[in-house]
């Protein structure tokens, strides 16, 4: 299949153009599926191309707070992408799933990481305070 | 019901980011003992690939890019497109429509994720070329 926008060859089962992104589904018409004629006007496809994959946040999560939970969130980050370019749009709304909850698993492990901080500070300052008297 | 928690959780994202902002612009992590330490580089002594971040965005925020650059080259080269990344899913949270990005590769994301760990692994290496990439080590630091 070639994409109508740059003419990139893609899988004849891609979702995405693997040039520049966009979405192939969206361009094959639905109407032969539909029997009623009432519903092939007007009708909006779901975008496809729009499955998440979170990389941003998995960056941030790798970089900015814990590597070991960070990476699991890339690498599926990545396979979001790769099942996109195959054309199988469930399994990667199942790895967008995956990228989010080591997102959120990372974002949890820094948020409870930070509040030991600062009941450790807040210890430590008591303790100072109790020293000094 | 959904939507409203969704709002929430936006404004509490925004506010977390613009009061991030303001005390890392206020405060040096290199010497302020706010912020609490890298937890890799508390338990193990290896440097991270985000060691370093923090204070370079500190620096970043006060214009020195030579002083950010040396304390963490990644997270100033990362620092715009993750920039770009956070503006344009706040926008897609807020109207529906992000901004304009180019769809990635797997094969690109997995070789950020290797170039990532690679540069953790590289700038612990106490071979001359490679430890300069440790924290502050071109300031002479």
């Amino acid at each position: 299949m070639f994409c109508s926008e740059c003419g990139a060859n893609n899988a004849d089962t891609a979702a995405v153009c693997a040039q520049c992104g966009r979405n192939l589904q969206a361009v094959t018409p639905a109407t032969p599926l539909q029997p009623t004629p009432l519903q092939a006007t007007g009708v909006v496809l779901a975008p496809v191309a729009a499955v998440q994959n979170y990389l941003v946040f998995a960056i941030l999560s790798t970089v900015f707070c814990c590597l070991p939970t960070g990476i699991p969130a890339i690498i599926y980050a990545a396979q979001v992408n790769a099942k996109l370019q195959a054309g199988d749009v469930s399994g990667a709304q199942v790895a967008s799933r995956n990228a989010k909850m080591w997102c959120l698993i990372s974002l949890g492990l820094g948020l409870g990481l930070m509040a030991l901080y600062a009941i450790l500070i807040m210890v430590g300052v008591l303790s100072g305070i109790h020293q000094n008297r | 019901m959904l939507e409203i928690g969704k709002n929430r959780l936006l404004t509490a994202m925004f506010a977390a980011f613009v009061a991030g902002t303001v005390i890392l612009r206020l405060f040096d992590p290199a010497t302020s003992g706010i912020f609490p330490p890298c937890p890799v580089h508390y338990l193990t002594g290896w440097y991270c690939p985000g060691c370093g971040s923090l204070r370079a965005i500190h620096q970043l925020l006060h214009g020195h890019l030579w002083a950010a650059w040396a304390l963490n080259p990644l997270t100033v080269v990362l620092l715009p497109f993750l920039t770009w990344g956070l503006a344009s899913f706040a926008l897609f949270e807020i109207r529906g429509q992000g901004l304009p990005k180019p769809f990635l590769r797997a094969e690109w994301i997995r070789a950020l994720g290797a170039a990532i760990i690679l540069f953790g692994i590289v700038r612990n290496l106490p071979l001359h070329p490679f430890d300069l990439l440790a924290p502050g080590a071109m300031l002479g630091l």
